[in-house]
């Protein structure tokens, strides 16, 4: 009997995997154990109705083709926490030690050995075994209620909240003869009773209807048993974890030591699990998910994060995690057993806060930078070289520049008057090749406009208007233009039809 | 904005001190009286662009009623009020702004930025190993005084 609650509790490990971060180790010790388990799941079981139960728990992550096989009948055969001896004696203790006072300065050298001590570590198990158990349960009613409103499991994602509500509504079709309030929030109260409209479920036959009623019923005395333990943890957090307590407060302590197991398992944690013990997954019901990005959990009650401006949230959450792991740590080596250490931390914490909210230093005038002290910063690069290229000078302008020896240089105007020529234009100096490389220099667009229109004029794309015949009044029509070749053009040549043309008069309306 | 008063110098000692232990920055010497309306404009001026120059230029104040100090009043032959006289390492610049006077600066300045550009014509020159600089200012920005020789 024993055994077989043994290997209970690795398979609701395993079962609420999807529910909650738990530590990996016993996630591959719970694959272990099914193997084992699976051969022998008939013989040790055979007390239980539905011998299908325990596969059902394996398979719960997910299945839905075997949707007959989860439909076990009994309770009993889920949930067996209530009724186990463990679960018994630990309430017990905890109830009466929530009634007599402490004795406070019996306290062990080595905290192992402190009996109080052992018994908030089993109260931290046995709350995490509790919340493994209402994960089982919860799924247990959700099978169960399934079949008359499917679509509830995804509005209401936590499992208490779910219970009550099943509870609530019963066999009900009709949620307006349902009062919500007070159970969820409005908003989500509305999307229940719209969607309850559209369901495809049928109520419940009353067998069914009694056994997901008690069902909800289990649920709702294990939270309160939950509750119960932790507040006992939390009253004697002061003794237990003086300076995790001291950072950020009993209660939220409790819950951290309850969700992850036990003082040394909170200070075997990084701390950026910490940070996210206890977050809970919200139901976003259409609204956008890029909002409420803060990764916190249970530290998100503690009053230092409160009091923060939501602007330096996500920056008081981590240096929380981490201080409050650093307290963990000393406290599970009963390093400081008054807790300075941990009002230490919780005054750096603060401190750390305030500087973030202090305003940046005024901007005083720069003074003026000493004079010729920091030198011209000319710039290179090919774009520089493209715009030298415009004005560089060409190779025609080399060879006019240069002169010969000896002869005298031709110009322009003749006689040394007007522009001399230079080298160029001399015999020898022609070259054999010309090549075409089309120039980079700036010229002025009205000149670049009558070269294009020169160039038009012997061109493959020429406008059907233009011709290279002249209608002469003495030789009738003739095949070359003469005034083409003197560079005059033709005069009939007009420019009305001139592709490079423009507007010749243009007024502002 | 940060105004740190400018100091001023009463003693001979203080102003031997300064102008050896100012460096490769411009001293700036005003000479003058605090009652004086001129010079309080001048030293307006001087504060407000004392931060601006102080990467290369260090202002002080000589107050010319101190008896100490007329040795420097008779040295420097300061007869009108307010006048300012430029050093660079312990070297005495002159200034040449088209008055009689070129080793010192008579007067006020109209705007800051005319203070600055004086200083850092100083500074260039200096840097050069010149002695005397030639005043940026138009000629109508400079003002304008009468020398008395021997009360003529």
């Amino acid at each position: 009997m024993g055994h077989a609650y043994g290997r209970m509790k690795k398979m609701s490990d395993m079962a609420a995997f999807s529910f909650r971060v738990e530590d990996m180790a016993t996630l591959e010790d719970s694959f272990l154990a099914d193997l084992d388990d699976l051969s022998d799941n008939e013989a040790e079981l055979d007390e239980s109705d539905g011998d299908d139960a325990k596969k059902d728990e394996e398979d719960i992550d997910m299945d839905m083709a075997d949707l007959e096989t989860l439909n076990y009948d009994d309770l009993d055969s889920v949930s067996k926490l209530q009724k186990s001896q463990r679960y018994l004696d630990i309430m017990q203790k905890v109830e009466e030690a929530l009634g007599k006072e402490s004795d406070g300065t019996e306290k062990g050298t080595v905290l192992e050995d402190d009996p109080e001590y052992k018994l908030i570590v089993d109260c931290n198990q046995l709350s995490v075994d509790i919340e493994n158990e209402i994960a089982i349960v919860h799924n247990f009613i959700r099978d169960k209620y399934r079949l008359k409103f499917q679509e509830l499991e995804s509005l209401v994602n936590h499992p208490i909240d779910y219970a009550r509500v099943v509870k609530k509504i019963g066999n009900e079709t009709d949620l307006t003869l349902v009062d919500l309030e007070g159970l969820l929030p409005s908003a989500i109260i509305m999307v229940v009773s719209v969607t309850a409209l559209t369901t495809k479920g049928s109520p419940l036959p009353e067998d069914v209807l009694h056994k997901t009623l008690e069902a909800c019923d289990r649920a709702l005395d294990l939270d309160s048993a939950r509750k119960k333990v932790l507040d006992f943890v939390e009253s004697k957090m002061g003794s237990i974890a003086p300076n995790l307590s001291a950072i950020v407060g009993s209660a939220v302590a409790a819950k951290l030591m309850g969700t992850a197991g036990g003082l040394s398992a909170l200070a075997k944690m990084p701390a950026c699990n910490v940070q996210v013990l206890g977050h809970k997954r919200k139901n976003l019901a259409g609204f956008s998910s890029a909002t409420s990005q803060l990764r916190v959990g249970y530290l998100e009650q503690t009053e230092i994060f409160q009091s923060t401006p939501p602007a330096l949230k996500s920056r008081a959450g981590r240096i929380l995690a981490a201080k409050s792991t650093l307290a963990a740590r000393v406290d599970a080596t009963r390093g400081d057993p008054s807790g300075t250490n941990g009002k230490a931390l919780r005054e750096e914490i603060r401190k750390k806060i305030e500087k973030w909210q202090e305003p940046p230093p005024a901007r005083q005038p720069k003074p003026l930078p000493v004079p010729d002290s920091e030198p011209k910063k000319r710039r290179g690069g090919r774009r520089l070289r493209k715009m030298k290229e415009r004005y560089a000078v060409t190779d025609m302008r080399k060879l006019a520049n240069r002169m010969a020896f000896g002869t005298p240089e031709e110009s322009s105007l003749g006689d040394g008057l007007g522009e001399g020529y230079g080298m160029l234009g001399q015999a020898g100096s022609n070259r054999l090749r010309i090549s075409s490389v089309p120039s980079k220099l700036k010229i002025n667009p009205t000149i670049a406009k009558k070269l294009k229109e020169r160039n038009y004029a012997g061109g493959a794309t020429t406008s059907g208007l233009t011709s290279s015949l002249a209608f002469t009044p003495v030789q009738g029509i003739e095949l070359c233009n003469p005034q083409q070749a003197l560079g005059l053009g033709s005069g009939t040549q007009s420019t009305y039809f001139s592709e490079s043309g423009t507007f010749s008069k243009l007024k502002k309306i | 904005m940060e105004s740190v008063l400018l100091p001023t110098l009463t003693k001979k000692e203080e102003i031997d001190r300064i102008i050896n232990n100012t460096i490769d920055k411009v001293l700036v010497l005003r000479f003058g009286r605090t009652s004086d309306e001129n010079c309080l404009l001048l030293d307006d001026i001087l504060e407000k662009s004392a931060r601006d120059v102080s990467k290369f230029a260090t202002v002080a104040l000589v107050d010319v009623d101190s008896d100490q100090v007329q040795v420097y009043v008779n040295y420097f032959d300061i007869t009108l009020f307010p006048s300012t006289v430029f050093f660079f390492n312990a070297h005495h610049m002159k200034l040449d702004s088209g008055t009689a006077d070129h080793t010192k600066w008579v007067g006020k300045f109209h705007e800051k930025q005319d203070f600055i550009d004086v200083v850092e014509v100083i500074f260039r020159g200096a840097m050069k190993g010149k002695m005397i600089v030639h005043c940026p200012l138009p000629p109508e920005r400079i003002p304008k005084f009468q020398l008395l020789y021997k009360d003529v």
